[in-house]
């Protein structure tokens, strides 16, 4: 089983473009990649020479990859779905399904759904094997309380897959039955959004990851703290814990060390620890004990992170970003 | 018809600007008539314009506006970010996606996309794309506004000749307005802390019957002391009363509240809009020049949710500004002016930001002496100019000349001549209507 203390670099790997998103099939150590030169790529994170395989385009930055058995869904700032078959080798389908960028895709634990959110504020969930809608879940606010528009940055599934909660610039928190399409929680996470009236008059930050604990009951999320100097992003990841189904905030964490956004978060499999990956100029890798309360390892990444992936066993952490990839191992 | 929306409906108010002018100088009554814009707005008076000079409002963007994300687009590049481009008005011409309002008056505006000003300093930059030039050692050279309002402002005149508002602080110093040798009776009137200008209201305990009575004695006096005197000083000082007297009565032009709510909604009701707004009463009433800055655009980190989020709001102000001008009759004599201190790198980093460029990037202008559409070009990334180069003082040259100012006329320091620009720069001709 996955061991924080021996957390260590094993590979890194050159891209040429940034990766923003990265979906793993399943036990395996093939990764597909969503990237800024609007490219979805197919690669062996372990191969001897990393050698990433062009499968198709979008026609602007790919944000979301998720896998739903065979097929690959990805997302883009152009505001199409494209649904992929990665044995067939062939693209299936395209829709524009959003009418501005797709910050993420996700797919449920069992694949069967996939949510997609996008900066006209609406999470769209999927059949994952049909590509029907299932729902469309509207609530957070087209615009920011300052009058510009906001984003949907991120959603997360619980494991059980009934639940699934979204995120936004502004900091608040949905959550939703997948089932029914129904809200059942509102969180905030004011912290993590700063409007500078007075020195820019403009805005940073937005919650940017969720994680749910594996039983389901807690709803970790990432983004920064408030920042001082909003050309930058200079100020401590921060992550924070809530109860979500009594609405409560469970506790706070600050990165004494790591500055920047938090763009993923994932929980250990047994719950033990939890993920936190992101970065500004530059980027980091936190493993904090499950109440947040305690740093286990916090490590520079070597490139601002943008995504996330971990193997079954939580033994091998693959970093997706910026010109790079690194994996991780902490075998026990 | 346009210019007669707000037209109170009073034949008495149906006068030329110079006789509106002349009544105005006669007493506080006609002061108070000055800052009516349904006067003002009138067709007569928008023909007394169009036989004067121009106006120019300048949107200061100040930190620097990315050109990738507004007016020179590279969709496609490694450097190009995550933004299309959009067809405009002009055939062949694209711009950001951002700005749509604006790809549809492009037939208005010509954005230069050719600047190499080799300057990617915050306050050194400021200082250079304000004046044109650099100082030297012995001469501190006006900014644009101050040879505006020399060369544009009417010394009859009864509101200010340069007005800027700079409200966030960020920036803020780096790019004061100066009048630079031309002295301070050019320097701009400067709104920092909000929209209305500080202190100009007569104090609560003087009545205007008062006001206008001490305004009399002490024209009165004066005259007397005149009579048999011959001092520059003194008509220097019976002017600059006047000219308090003058702003004294502007304050509702800095009211937008003035303004109807249909015509507010079109700028937006954020800060940046309501001083654009502010900004056309301002030309409309005869000021030369206000810059509105609109701080602050320096996005090393994050610079696509920057632009997302300001380029819509430059799009709309932009484009509700080019509409009230036409609307108005004025538009062929009021230039309006993106600029800032640099543009931004093409290259992405760490951060998803854009650095500070002075290399390759873009400004605009619109309306009157200019050629719509696009000139000058970067190579595929944007890291190069490759057509048109264009430094800070063929641009300025070039407004001036828009402008129908000579731009190689001289000014005088001491007996020293100091031409308007940059000797041996002359003006992009293409680009001249």
């Amino acid at each position: 089983m996955a061991n924080p203390e021996k957390l260590k670099l094993a590979k890194e790997h050159s891209h040429k473009a940034i990766t923003f998103s990265i979906a793993r099939v399943p036990n395996s150590t093939r990764v597909y990649l969503g990237c800024s030169d609007f490219m979805v790529y197919e690669a062996d994170v372990t191969a001897g020479k990393f050698e990433p395989k062009e499968l198709y385009a979008h026609s602007s930055y790919v944000t979301g990859v998720a896998l739903t058995g065979k097929t690959l869904v990805s997302g883009s700032y152009d505001g199409k779905l494209t649904w992929y078959d990665t044995e067939a080798k062939k693209v299936i389908r395209s829709d524009e399904v959003h009418a501005k960028w797709i910050r993420g895709v996700f797919a449920s634990r069992d694949g069967k759904t996939i949510a997609s959110v996008a900066d006209d504020m609406v999470c769209r969930l999927w059949d994952g094997e049909t590509g029907k809608m299932l729902h469309e879940l509207r609530g957070h606010a087209e615009k920011t309380p300052h009058g510009f528009g906001s984003m949907l940055y991120t959603a997360a599934f619980s494991p059980d897959g009934k639940y699934i909660a979204t995120a936004d610039k502004v900091a608040k928190i949905l959550v939703w039955e997948v089932e029914t399409g129904k809200r059942v929680a509102e969180l905030e996470a004011p912290i993590m959004y700063t409007w500078d009236p007075v020195q820019r008059l403009h805005s940073i930050g937005g919650i940017r990851s969720l994680a749910f604990t594996p039983n389901g009951e807690t709803l970790a999320v990432g983004g920064t703290g408030k920042i001082g100097n909003i050309d930058h992003l200079e100020a401590k990841a921060r992550v924070e814990l809530f109860d979500w189904s009594a609405q409560k905030r469970l506790a706070e964490y600050a990165s004494d060390k790591s500055q920047g956004i938090v763009n993923h978060l994932e929980y250990a499999p047994d719950g033990s620890w939890l993920l936190a990956a992101g970065g500004a100029n530059e980027g980091f890798l936190i493993l904090l004990d499950a109440d947040a309360k305690k740093v286990l390892r916090q490590e520079k990444a070597g490139m601002h992170v943008h995504d996330a992936v971990m193997s079954e066993n939580a033994e091998t952490i693959v970093l997706a970003g910026h010109n790079k990839i690194a994996v991780y191992e902490m075998k026990g | 018809m346009a210019n007669f929306k707000n037209f109170c409906g009073s034949r008495d108010h149906t006068i030329s600007r110079r006789g509106f002018f002349s009544a105005a100088a006669a007493g506080a009554a006609a002061f108070a008539d000055m800052t009516r814009l349904d006067l003002l707005g009138s067709s007569a008076l928008a023909g007394e314009m169009k036989k004067q000079q121009k106006r120019v409002i300048l949107l200061w963007l100040a930190g620097g506006a990315s050109q990738l994300e507004t007016w020179d687009p590279k969709p496609g590049a490694a450097t190009g970010g995550p933004f299309r481009s959009i067809q405009t008005a002009v055939p062949g011409v694209h711009i950001t996606e951002l700005m749509p309002k604006m790809a549809a008056r492009m037939n208005h505006t010509l954005a230069i996309r050719s600047l190499n000003t080799r300057n990617g300093d915050h306050g050194s930059g400021a200082k250079l794309m304000m004046r044109g030039r650099k100082d030297e050692a012995n001469v501190k050279f006006p900014d644009l506004g101050a040879v505006i309002a020399k060369e544009m402002g009417r010394a009859d005149s009864k509101v200010p000749d340069y007005v800027t508002f700079y409200t966030q602080t960020e920036g803020r110093t780096m790019a004061p307005g100066d009048a630079g040798f031309l002295g301070s009776r050019y320097g701009p009137m400067e709104l920092t802390t909000n929209n209305q200008p500080d202190n100009i209201k007569r104090l609560d305990g003087i009545t205007e019957l008062d006001h206008q009575q001490r305004a009399d004695l002490r024209d009165l006096l004066s005259k007397q002391f005149a009579q048999g005197r011959t001092s520059p000083t003194l008509g220097s000082q019976n002017e600059a009363y006047q000219r308090v007297r003058g702003l004294m009565a502007s304050d509702k032009l800095f009211d937008v509240s003035q303004e109807p709510d249909r015509i507010r909604d079109k700028y937006g009701r954020g800060q940046f809009g309501e001083q654009v707004l502010i900004a056309r009463r301002l030309v409309e009433a005869g000021v030369p020049f206000v810059r509105v800055a609109r701080a602050w655009w320096d996005s090393h980190g994050q610079n696509f949710e920057t632009h997302q989020e300001m380029v819509p709001e430059l799009d709309q102000v932009m484009s509700a500004l080019i509409d009230d001008l036409k609307d108005r009759g004025l538009l062929e004599h009021t230039m309006i002016i993106t600029l800032a201190e640099f543009g931004r790198t093409p290259a992405i980093n760490p951060s998803l930001g854009r650095d500070h460029f002075g290399n390759a990037w873009s400004c605009s202008l619109t309306g009157p002496g200019i050629k719509p559409g696009a000139y000058g070009k970067t190579d595929a990334t944007g890291n190069k100019v490759i057509e048109g180069e264009t430094d800070a003082a063929k641009l300025f040259a070039t407004i001036y000349s828009a402008l129908g100012i000579n731009p190689h006329k001289n000014y005088y320091l001491g007996s020293r001549p100091i031409p308007l620009v940059e000797p041996g720069t002359e003006a992009i001709k293409e680009v001249l209507a």
